[in-house]
This record gives C-alpha cells, sequence and structure tokens, in this order.
C-alpha cells in the first residue's frame, strides 16, 4: 500500500478536465454502459424467470429487450471512436474508453446468452420436463449476484468488487460442472429426459458464458482502475495485482 | 500450393516488455545529477538527476514555465550566454562533465546540436546554410563539403525536395522546409546529441509529420531531445518522456507508460488536461 499523496488516484472522477464538454462525454459514455448493465441485468433476470416459471410470455418480453442491447452497443460504440478521434485520451480517460468499448462487447453477448436461454424456454415448452431447474435456479443466483456486483463495482470503481465476482466465477464453473455430470446421469438412467434435459444443458451453458463475460468485465475494471492487465492471470496473481494497486 | 510459414514471434520479449524495465539494457549518453538553475536569486531548476538514453528520443514536457527549456539549454551550455545564470550539479556526457572548466564550449555545441521552434536559416543559399558549420570547422575540399552536405540533406529527408535550387536563397524554402534544412544544418557536423526546441510548433500538420518522421529516422545516429507543449506529438515520437513542474521532474520513464498509466498524481492530471 502506498501514502504517497501524489499517487495516482484510483477514485479519481471524470469531472475536473479544464474542458467541461470533455467531462460530459466521460460522464455521458459512463451513464450509458451503466443504463446498458441495467437492460442486461433486466434481461438476464427475466429469461431466468420465465425459464423456471414455465412463462412463455415473459421469455418474449425478454427476447425483445436484446433490440435494446444492440443499440445500446452501437450507440456507446460511436461515441467512444467519437472520443479518441476527437480528444485523444489518455491515461485513466483512455483507459476508460478502451475499458468501455470492451465491456460493452461482454454486456452484449451476456444480451445473447439471455436470448439464447429464453429460446431454450420456448422450446422446453414443447418438449415438457422441468429436469434440473434446481441446478438452474442454483447457478442463475450465482450468475445474477456476478452480474449486479460487477455492474456496481464498475460505477463506483471499486476493484476490490471486482476481483471478488472474478474469483465468484470459479464457483459458478464448478456448479457448471456437478450439473452437467447430474443431468448425463440423469440421461443415463431415463432416456425420455434427453430432449428436455439438452434443453437445460444449454441454459447451463448460457449462465455459465454470462459467468465468464461478467469475469471479463471485473478485469476491465482493474485494467481501468489500476492500469494492470490482470487478463490470463491466475486468481492468486489477480489478488496480489489488486492489493498493490488499493 | 505455396507453403505457410508462421512469422516467428519472439514471446520472451513480449513478456519482457510488459515489466516496464525503465532503462533496462540502455546506454546512457547523459547522465544529469542534481542539476540546479538559478536566475539570480531564482531557482528555476531544482536539482534534477536524470539519465537520457543513448540513441534514443526522450521528451521534455511540463507546462509553460516549468523549466523543461532551461533544462534543454543545459546541455549545449546555452545558458552561458544568459546574463546572472548560474548553474550547479553535473551533466556528464560521455563521461566528462560539461561544466568542467577544461571544456571547450564551441566543440561542445557541435557535439550537442540544437534546433529551435522558428526555423533559423541564413540568408544564404540552401547548400551555404548546410556547409556553414564545416567551413567554420576548417574544412576546405569541395568534394567534402559536397558530400556532406548531400548527405545532410538526404539525412534530413530534403534532398529531393531542393536538389534543383542548390544555389537559390534558403529563405525561398516553405517553413518545413527550412526547419529541416536547420536540421541538416545541425547535423551536418556530426554531432552526438540534437535538441530540439518545439520543432514544430510553428509548422503546419503535414510539415510537423515530417519532422516527426525525421526524427524517427535520426535515433539510429544521434541521441534525441525533444520540448514539445503537444502531448500528442511527445506520445508519437519519443521513447521516454519527463513530465516537469514548476522546476521539478515529476515523473521520467517509458512513454507508452507515461500515457496510459502514469504513476504521479501531477503527470495524470497534466496529461489528461485537468491542469496546465
Amino acid at each position: 500500500m502506498t501514502t504517497d499523496a501524489n499517487k495516482v488516484s484510483k477514485t479519481a472522477g471524470y469531472s475536473t478536465h479544464i474542458s467541461k464538454q470533455f467531462n460530459d462525454e466521460l460522464e455521458q459514455i459512463r451513464t450509458e454502459l451503466l443504463a446498458m448493465g441495467g437492460i442486461v441485468e433486466r434481461q438476464v433476470h427475466q429469461s431466468v424467470d420465465a425459464l423456471l416459471a414455465g412463462d412463455l410470455k415473459m421469455a418474449e418480453q425478454a427476447l425483445a429487450i436484446d433490440t435494446q442491447t444492440n443499440a445500446m452497443e452501437l450507440l456507446i460504440d460511436e461515441r467512444c471512436t467519437s472520443i479518441i478521434a476527437r480528444r485523444q485520451p489518455a491515461a485513466s480517460d483512455l483507459r476508460l474508453i478502451i475499458s468501455i468499448s470492451k465491456a460493452v462487447v461482454d454486456l452484449e453477448r451476456m444480451g445473447d446468452e439471455a436470448v439464447r436461454i429464453c429460446k431454450q424456454t420456448i422450446e422446453l415448452n414443447i418438449n415438457g420436463g422441468s429436469h434440473g431447474f434446481q441446478e438452474v435456479r442454483h447457478i442463475a443466483n450465482l450468475v445474477r449476484n456476478m452480474v449486479k456486483d460487477v455492474l456496481t463495482a464498475f460505477a463506483r470503481g471499486d476493484i476490490e468488487q471486482a476481483y471478488k465476482v472474478a474469483k465468484g466465477d470459479r464457483a459458478v464453473d464448478q456448479e457448471y460442472r456437478s450439473a452437467m455430470r447430474t443431468l448425463v446421469s440423469l440421461m443415463m438412467e431415463d432416456p425420455r429426459t434427453i430432449s428436455s434435459c439438452l434443453n437445460v444443458i444449454w441454459v447451463l451453458r448460457s449462465l455459465e458464458r454470462i459467468g465468464d463475460h461478467s469475469r471479463n468485465m471485473a478485469e476491465h475494471i482493474i485494467y481501468l482502475v489500476s492500469g494492470k492487465n490482470v487478463r490470463h492471470q491466475s486468481i492468486k496473481d489477480m489478488k496480489s495485482t489488486v492489493e498493490q494497486s488499493i | 500450393m505455396s507453403k505457410v510459414t508462421t512469422a516467428s514471434i519472439d514471446l520472451s520479449s513480449i513478456i519482457k516488455g510488459q515489466e516496464n524495465l525503465k532503462f533496462a539494457g540502455q546506454e546512457i549518453k547523459i547522465h544529469t545529477r542534481d542539476l540546479k538553475v538559478f536566475y539570480g536569486d531564482k531557482e528555476a531548476l531544482h536539482g534534477i538527476t536524470m539519465d537520457i538514453p543513448k540513441h534514443r528520443v526522450t521528451a521534455f514536457i511540463g507546462p509553460s514555465g516549468c523549466g523543461k527549456s532551461t533544462l534543454l539549454r543545459c546541455f549545449n551550455r546555452m545558458n552561458d550566454l544568459v546574463d546572472n545564470c548560474s548553474i550547479s550539479g553535473e551533466i556528464i556526457l560521455d563521461n566528462r562533465n560539461i561544466y568542467a572548466k577544461d571544456i571547450e564550449v564551441a566543440e561542445l555545441r557541435r557535439r550537442v546540436g540544437m534546433v529551435f521552434q522558428k526555423p533559423n536559416p541564413f540568408p544564404k543559399t540552401v547548400y551555404e546554410n548546410v556547409a556553414y558549420g564545416l567551413r567554420i570547422q576548417g574544412v576546405k575540399k569541395k568534394r567534402v563539403i559536397d558530400e556532406s552536405v548531400e548527405w545532410a540533406l538526404k539525412s534530413a529527408a530534403l534532398w529531393d525536395e531542393v536538389k534543383d535550387r542548390l544555389h537559390d536563397s534558403a529563405l525561398g524554402l516553405s517553413g518545413g522546409q527550412q526547419q529541416r534544412l536547420v536540421i541538416a544544418r545541425t547535423i551536418a557536423v556530426r554531432p552526438d546529441v540534437l535538441l530540439l526546441d518545439e520543432p514544430a510548433s510553428a509548422l503546419d500538420p503535414i510539415s510537423t509529420l515530417k519532422i516527426e518522421e525525421l526524427i524517427h529516422q535520426l535515433k539510429k545516429d544521434f541521441t534525441i531531445i525533444i520540448v514539445t507543449h503537444n502531448m500528442q506529438q511527445a506520445a508519437r515520437v519519443s521513447d521516454y518522456t519527463a513530465f516537469m513542474y514548476m522546476g521539478d521532474l515529476i515523473e521520467f520513464g517509458v512513454t507508452d507508460t507515461l500515457f496510459t498509466n502514469p504513476d504521479k498524481k501531477q503527470t495524470e492530471d497534466y496529461i489528461t488536461g485537468r491542469f496546465g
């Protein structure tokens, strides 16, 4: 830990530039990313709720939200390009733009996974069966918390919370493997469940991918705040990077 | 079917690059030790200690009045020409203190050439401008001078534009051409170090790019130090960047790191446009 007063503040806001217009542009893009995060969070919630409740109407609604997610991705991408072209941002401003332009890709893909869950919900309604729903509920709770926490970590520039999200992805991966074993056993015991179990396996796969994208976003946040690129690092190394940066 | 060859990528150098090894493996051309500059009673530089790597571009950035031009002028003792300017500390160029009593200043300035913000060609022909330094050095053979002029103009990326008008007045050249001519004049005497004091700030964007490209070409033969107000220019042309503020060296490091993840808050505030 450093006590040097001249070290770069890790919680410096984006409203202290000489150019007020630049402040506004950075604040706007941050706000828009959080708004997109809110939309994706709702999409993930609704897709899981629709599956567990067998509510086709809700699944259709969650599917429809994807248009908004895609539009937000394009909008934020365009803003990032424009800021780079006109402002040539440096240091934390540059890292903000880079992190946001990567985070929108992860958010959009989370939205795509939610769409896949909705499509499996519709198919399950035709195939019938609710095997593996307990596992879905359990993993979905973990993943939904990851999405919520990573968005909070971004809003606050909180790298400790971002690290917890990245660490949490391991638990999701373990639960996913365990759920797969359960479903494979079930299919072997009763081949009549294969069709519906496959639908649930795709759902679990999508949830696991949403967890991976949350971890990616957590890594972008650590880069944004600390300037250290922690991608491809072990959780242990990531922890030490985060501790050095606090 | 042609065989696909895989480009060989040295992963170890990539991994090494991530560690921001500041001057690892770099030969140091100039050591500056606790350099203080006073204008009368006023201390303009408060004890600067830094190493300038050989055959690299080092940029000085900072707000007006921070001391970057003062520091630059110390490297070829231009401050000697300023009344009531006094200096303490050491500047070691190739193992010799340039402020030692037995240093010949004219020879030092041949070894450490300087280019200023405004192009200042002499009111002579293009050829005579470049030949001037050589003649002062006592070179008389026309063939030697011709070769040196051609080499200097080619090195300054100006030869193709002026080879048919070598004996026209240099004042007829455009601003960008004049600045490259001044650089050619400076390098004609084969210095070791080039000091560039905002060399492109009076030029249009295309001429600026030509000067920047030239800096990139010249660094294989010369150690270059550039003072610039244009931070993007420092980011584009330099290998190392020093940020100065109110006579202090705040941060000095690899340009890529300084512009993406500076260590000091003052550096961050300056390069992101939060004060200045």
